[in-house]
């Protein structure tokens, strides 16, 4: 464990991925104080007006929405679009900030949960073998048949708006990868004598997949999810840019891209007039999706039996 | 000892079968011997005889396409083959132990040894980790590994060979089973510690009066351990004996051949001997007597009726047409004196 640290942080690639790790976790944690929210709903992005155009970097809250606050007796705790307003003068900066919260709470879930589906279907597959094996490979291929993205929007479109339909759908489609791989790793370890070892003394199945088998085929699993956390995220974002994601205002990347979705191209005369509205959330999801793929990388680099003796 | 031998487990014909794509593979087809409390079965054989698998089939460990298909294995006086998955399980490791031919293998390369040792001693007693663990370490000092306290924390790699192998008796023993099945437990191990290890199961089984069925291909190993002989030829016993009969006076020519075969150091012996041939592919078995394309007595008989396993006095059973030709040949001395 201690070389696979050291390896971790002596790779350049690597140490960037994680250095980016850390600063988003760190946006994460301190998002109310970088971000301090001006409603009860953290997540609901502020609006700095109510103009439907974006305003540039810099722009100050509208008059409107300062006497709503006052009226109400809340605190204006900033009052200026770092980054600009989005369409609808909801605050890149803000969306931001808390989208990295929902950044990570949608990637981590859905790879938690989809990599321990995975892990349960294709170990018990590979494990038991036979008609129970069958059976379970056929749906993981039904499953499969499914373009990824087309499925999940399908899917979400039917269960309704909202980040946490979303996970739903991500999870659903999102577990084969994990069985199939776990299902050949085991089917390889389980012909070892070991395992026909702990079977002659009485161990049960559940103890000989659990303690025996799953820690000597795992690591294949955990290189796919730490790699499978950056594209969930952006499965996410491409829900939410097409409209069937967070419900409008929720502090989440694709929404803040979806905001720009009429402003790419800027105005007539004006190309990249309204490039803030498109350029910061950008930035913020492929570093993101960056920083996981290069760590998911290293972490392939060292778990690879091929290269351990390598290293 | 003759009287009062005390019956542990029968095996009456046992037939384990291959269903594989290329047809049926007759690994084990009618084996039978008796094992007595206290006692040692070696069952001798060279390899792909089935002496593996008829271990296996007792411990119904055999997964598809292998599968028992006839006779019986009665323990205890119970059919350990009418019995359910779960009532076998209990069995498994608590009664009935089993320890592997290679040690490097047969321990888990991420789990600490002490680990696998509290982990047999867990699933049959109802005892705590740190218990458990505290009897693991107690183990291993009594299967002479030295500084247990440290090295049941250690994983399978920090270990040599022969230390694996007593971490698999350590293993094995740890429910006091009143069988245990070595399936060439020494072949991966040099000669110096093979005899360490023989020494050790045997002062093991000694204190808690265990029986062992020792499964080998080395004469010298059973030999040394063994009180009857279970001697294996393509799936079948073709000879059961105490183990002087068959050292001194066996009746089947493969027996005969094998023995005739260990080189001997009070002879002049120009070359060794060797059984012509080799062990028939087992899709293909020969008809009648399946040692019948490699043995020197061969008649018609053996090429068309295969041999049942004809009991010729107490305790000795022979499958051959020809016994008289052995015991003939047997008289001319050229056996190894035992």
């Amino acid at each position: 464990m201690n070389r696979t640290l050291r390896k971790l942080f002596s790779n350049a690639t690597s140490l960037i991925g994680i250095i980016l790790l850390i600063l988003f976790v760190v946006v994460a944690i301190f998002a109310p104080i970088i971000a301090p929210p001006l409603s009860d709903d953290p997540y609901q992005v502020p609006r700095m007006s109510w103009d439907v155009n974006p305003q540039p970097p810099g722009s100050p809250m509208s008059d409107e929405i300062r006497d709503i606050y006052d009226f109400m007796g809340k605190e204006i705790k900033y009052d200026i679009a770092i980054c600009g307003t989005a369409e609808g003068g909801y605050d890149i900066f803000y969306g931001l900030i808390w989208g990295t919260r929902t950044a990570f709470k949608i990637g981590i879930i859905t790879v938690l949960i989809a990599a321990f589906i995975g892990i349960f279907i294709g170990s018990i597959s590979a494990y038991f073998g036979g008609w129970i094996d069958e059976i379970l490979m056929r749906i993981t291929d039904i499953f499969l048949s499914f373009p990824f993205l087309v499925a999940a929007m399908v899917l979400t479109t039917v269960l309704g708006r909202g980040l946490d339909k979303v996970m739903v759908a991500l999870i659903v489609f999102g577990w084969m990868g994990y069985a199939r791989v776990i299902r050949g790793n085991i089917l390889s370890a389980k012909e070892e004598t070991y395992v026909m070892a702990a079977k002659a003394l009485g161990v049960n199945d559940g103890k000989i997949i659990w303690k025996h088998l799953l820690p000597n085929t795992i690591f294949p699993v955990l290189v796919q999810a730490s790699m499978n956390i950056g594209s969930m995220v952006i499965t996410a974002a491409a829900l939410s840019f097409l409209g069937v994601g967070a419900p409008v205002g929720y502090a989440d990347w694709g929404q803040m891209v979806s905001f720009a979705r009429n402003w790419i191209i800027g105005a007539p005369g004006h190309a990249g007039q309204y490039w803030y509205t498109v350029f910061y959330p950008g930035i913020f999801i492929v570093l993101f999706v960056l920083a996981w793929n290069l760590v998911g990388d290293t972490l392939r680099d060292i778990l690879d039996p091929r290269l351990r003796g390598e290293l | 000892m003759i009287n009062d031998r005390k019956l542990l487990l029968a095996v009456k014909d046992l037939k384990t079968y291959f269903f594989t794509e290329d047809g049926i593979v007759k690994a084990v087809d009618g084996v039978d011997f008796e094992v007595y409390q206290g006692e040692t079965l070696g069952i001798v054989g060279e390899s792909a005889c089935g002496k593996s698998v008829t271990a296996f089939s007792i411990m119904r460990l055999l997964d598809y396409p292998g599968k028992t298909v006839g006779g019986e294995v009665i323990f205890k006086g119970e059919s350990l083959l009418k019995k359910t998955e779960d009532g076998m399980r209990r069995i498994r490791g608590k009664e009935i132990a089993m320890i592997f031919q290679e040690p490097m293998t047969a321990l888990n390369p991420v789990l600490t040894v002490g680990f696998q040792i509290s982990e047999a001693l867990m699933t049959h007693f109802k005892i705590g980790k740190k218990e458990a663990l505290k009897k693991s370490i107690e183990l291993l000092k009594k299967v002479g590994i030295p500084i247990p306290e440290q090295r049941v924390n250690e994983y399978p790699h920090q270990l040599s060979g022969g230390m694996r192998q007593r971490a698999m008796i350590a293993m094995a023993m740890s429910c006091d089973p009143s069988l245990l099945i070595a399936d060439e437990p020494t072949t991966a191990l040099d000669v110096t510690i093979q005899a360490q290890i023989l020494d050790l199961m045997r002062s093991l089984l000694q204190e808690f009066n265990g029986s062992l069925i020792m499964i080998t291909h080395d004469l010298g190993v059973i030999a040394e351990i063994a009180d009857s002989i279970a001697v294996m030829y393509a799936g079948k016993v073709v000879e059961y004996a105490d183990k002087k009969t068959i050292f001194h006076s066996p009746l089947h020519p493969y027996t005969f051949g094998l023995l005739t075969s260990i080189p001997r150091l009070d002879v002049e012996m120009k070359k060794l001997n060797v059984i012509p041939g080799t062990v028939p592919n087992p899709l293909h078995f020969p008809t009648g007597c399946k040692f019948n394309p490699r043995c020197r007595f061969t008649t018609n008989k053996c090429r068309e009726e295969e041999p049942p396993l004809i009991k010729i006095e107490e305790g000795h059973l022979v499958r051959c047409w020809n016994v008289d030709k052995v015991v003939k040949e047997v008289k001319k001395g050229l056996l190894v004196g035992v």
